[in-house]
């Protein structure tokens, strides 16, 4: 089966202590891609949807797609599928970076934990051999120390995704890291990771990825680098800016959530943008393996109160640390970055929560005596201290440490935490971003902009420009939209190649590393698939239609300022159209035919 | 007076944030674009538009923080005091 995939996984017993090598499924593999789609189909089938997500029944994937490891466009991409602990939704978790083609290089499409070792062990994988090694000595220690003291004692040239102290003592939105600046950031799958004494996975493999038809493959990639290379985004934009590009895109169209959604720009946006990293404390972009988009932030803080260095802040971390705690202080947030990257914890999680606690506070449901301190919009030695606090489980970080929306349903105003589904949402503003605010209502983790990034089209422009504010037909392009990035994630590529390149390009990589000959809707289709499986897990996980709502400041507060002053999200005229082209009853559950007809019932 | 606003690439290459334009009636986007490049010696209306003149598929031009996609386009009439903001085509997540 070495064509694309490598046609093994390795199941990892961590009660017993043991390694297996197992035949990955080739007709699940095959009707669900890899990645994303074929680690939900082993979770679906492996655990109880209603399990307890910290308890050993809880089982724990990482997987590549099939074009991990490959050269072509930006195929780097691995995933971290469980159930979530922060949402008890099924949550997948996508990063970069170079630890995910060397689990294919040593052999594996995928590992699954299951069961909890009795003491903290980490993974230890060198081309085709496994085994658990103990871990005590790297309990507690950052992500940073915890990649160096592996590299020292296993190999100088392994890869290694690992848990900080966040994942060890239950940060809800807790990551895991890799190659030290990469994360599978939301969901909290660290915290899972960290309920079975499970501190790192390092890996060295000096094999390859081989591809069904090399000629074939070879045309595909030739096409999609030329296209990469010549579109202004992939090709310029992304290089030069990286992410934070968007800071000064959303402000401008009054999009940019600040002091927890209270209002949609922020005055001090342009002391946090991408054009002011550029000009402060960025040192070079950087890649993971094979891309030629080069995103990656390296930075360094100078001459400055806060010292370090590290990656980031990517676009999403400058508004969560940033516009969402009405922050404008970058050398405070870059710092607050590296602190969360060390601790690995997912800064749009920690930021918003930050921004939640600061209108508790200021709004006298919280007092300076419980947190030690005041804790106004704007503080940004307090942002950096909580944060500190929070990655120690420290004080009132502990409190933090739990996400907006337990926080603030402990205050008695679940209102006012910014979530979906108990996982908050990233830098858009559902009230000036139409579409956008029915992904995050819809989307099968959470609030979340990573499952059907309608910005693209209603505000980038990309692949063509929609209005931000109409309703009409955005329920068929969010459709699709997920539906591509389910199949774009379990391939094992950046979603950032979608700037650049579609579905036809995606077909052909698919089809020639497979040896597969689907068509564009056969892919696509394929994305469907996998959108419902997710979406029926979470159903009887007991995420019922209900959740698949909004704040209720996107949908009764207006946005007070801004292009779209007086609006409010329309959530409810899109929602019924959505349940319709999804093919799902009108009470938001898939119907029978539906997932018959895509092989699921 | 117009305001002009630089960002992203632009802003790089122009090593500029804003400048000011007079307005005069009948001032459109277009006329204006036209009117900045000739203020500033360094070219940028290749990274907005394309040699036909019409903009690249992701340039966002703002006039009042409203995209003029959604508007009359280019051709988007202008008022006295107007803020515009150039971006060339970008993205993130």
């Amino acid at each position: 089966m070495d064509k694309g995939w490598k046609g093994k996984l390795l199941r990892v017993d961590l009660t017993a202590g043991t390694c297996k090598t197992e035949a990955l499924n080739e007709a699940w593999a095959k009707a669900y891609v890899g990645g994303r789609g074929l680690a939900s189909k082993y979770l679906v089938e492996e655990i109880s949807p209603e399990v307890e997500p910290m308890s050993p029944e809880n089982k724990l994937i990482m997987a590549t797609g099939p074009l991990t490891g490959t050269y072509g466009a930006a195929n780097g991409r691995y995933m971290v599928v469980t159930k979530s602990p922060l949402t008890g939704t099924i949550a997948s978790s996508n990063s970069g970076g170079y630890f995910p083609s060397e689990l294919k290089y040593a052999g594996f499409d995928m590992i699954i934990f299951e069961g909890k070792s009795a003491h903290p062990v980490y993974l230890q994988i060198h081309n085709g051999k496994a085994e658990l090694i103990g871990a005590l000595h790297l309990w507690g220690k950052s992500t940073n120390e915890t990649e160096d003291a592996i590299l020292g004692e296993f190999h100088g040239d392994a890869k290694v995704a690992c848990i900080g102290p966040a994942g060890e003592i239950g940060v809800h939105y807790a990551c895991i890291v890799n190659d030290k600046h990469r994360a599978a950031g939301r969901s909290g799958v660290g915290m899972v990771m960290g309920s079975k004494n499970l501190k790192a996975v390092a890996v060295r493999g000096t094999g390859g990825v081989k591809v069904a038809n090399p000629k074939a493959y070879r045309d595909a990639a030739l096409e999609a680098y030329g296209m990469l290379k010549e579109n202004p985004v992939t090709g310029e934009g992304l290089g030069a800016l990286g992410t934070p590009v968007l800071v000064n895109v959303m402000n401008q169209s009054g999009g940019l959530p600040t002091r927890n959604a209270q209002s949609g720009t922020f005055e001090g946006a342009e002391a946090i943008s991408g054009e002011a990293l550029a000009s402060s404390y960025l040192k070079r972009n950087k890649s993971c393996l094979g891309c030629i988009i080069s995103c990656g932030r390296v930075t360094k803080l100078v001459d400055n109160k806060y010292a370090g260095a590290g990656e980031g802040p990517e676009y999403e971390t400058l508004w969560a640390l940033g516009a969402a705690c009405g922050i404008s202080d970058l050398a405070a947030i870059t710092k607050a970055n590296y602190i969360c990257n060390e601790a690995g914890m997912d800064t749009i999680t920690a930021g918003s929560t930050i921004g939640c606690a600061m209108e508790l506070f200021e709004k006298g449901l919280i007092s300076e005596e419980e947190i030690g301190m005041p804790l106004n919009f704007g503080d940004a030695d307090a942002m950096v201290k909580l944060i500190e606090m929070t990655g120690k489980g420290e004080g009132f970080g502990k409190k933090i440490a739990l996400g907006s929306y337990r926080l603030a349903e402990s205050y008695g105003v679940p209102e006012l935490s910014m979530s979906v589904k108990k996982l908050e949402f990233p830098a858009y503003d559902a009230r000036a971003v139409q579409g956008m605010g029915l992904e995050y209502a819809t989307s099968n983790r959470g609030a979340c902009h990573v499952r059907g990034y309608l910005i693209s089209p209603e505000i980038l422009g990309l692949p063509e420009k929609l209005d931000p504010a109409e309703t009409d037909g955005k329920a068929g392009w969010l459709k699709t939209f997920q539906d591509f990035t389910a199949v774009v994630d379990s391939a094992g590529v950046c979603l950032f190649t979608t700037f650049g390149i579609g579905v036809p390009q995606f077909t052909k990589f698919c089809n020639a590393a497979t040896g597969t000959s689907m068509s564009d809707a056969e892919l696509l289709e394929a994305g469907d698939r996998i959108y419902n499986l997710e979406r029926v897990f979470n159903l009887k996980a007991g995420i019922d239609p209900s959740q698949d709502k909004l704040p209720k400041r996107m949908l009764e507060e207006p946005l007070p300022d801004g292009p779209f002053k007086g609006e409010v999200s329309k959530l409810p005229a899109m929602l019924p159209d959505y349940y319709e082209v999804r093919g799902w009853g009108s009470d938001g559950i898939p119907t029978g035919a539906k997932l018959q007809s895509l092989g699921l019932a | 007076m117009l305001k002009i606003q630089f960002f992203s690439l632009i802003r790089i290459l122009l090593k500029r944030d804003a400048i000011d334009i007079p307005w005069v009636e009948g001032d459109t986007v277009q006329s204006v674009l036209n009117k900045t490049q000739a203020q500033i010696s360094t070219p940028f209306l290749h990274k907005l538009l394309d040699e036909k003149g019409a903009s690249h598929t992701g340039t966002i031009i703002l006039v009042n923080r409203k995209n003029i996609l959604h508007l009359q386009g280019l051709q988007t009439p202008l008022s006295d005091g107007d803020v515009l903001a150039f971006f060339p085509p970008g993205a993130g997540g």
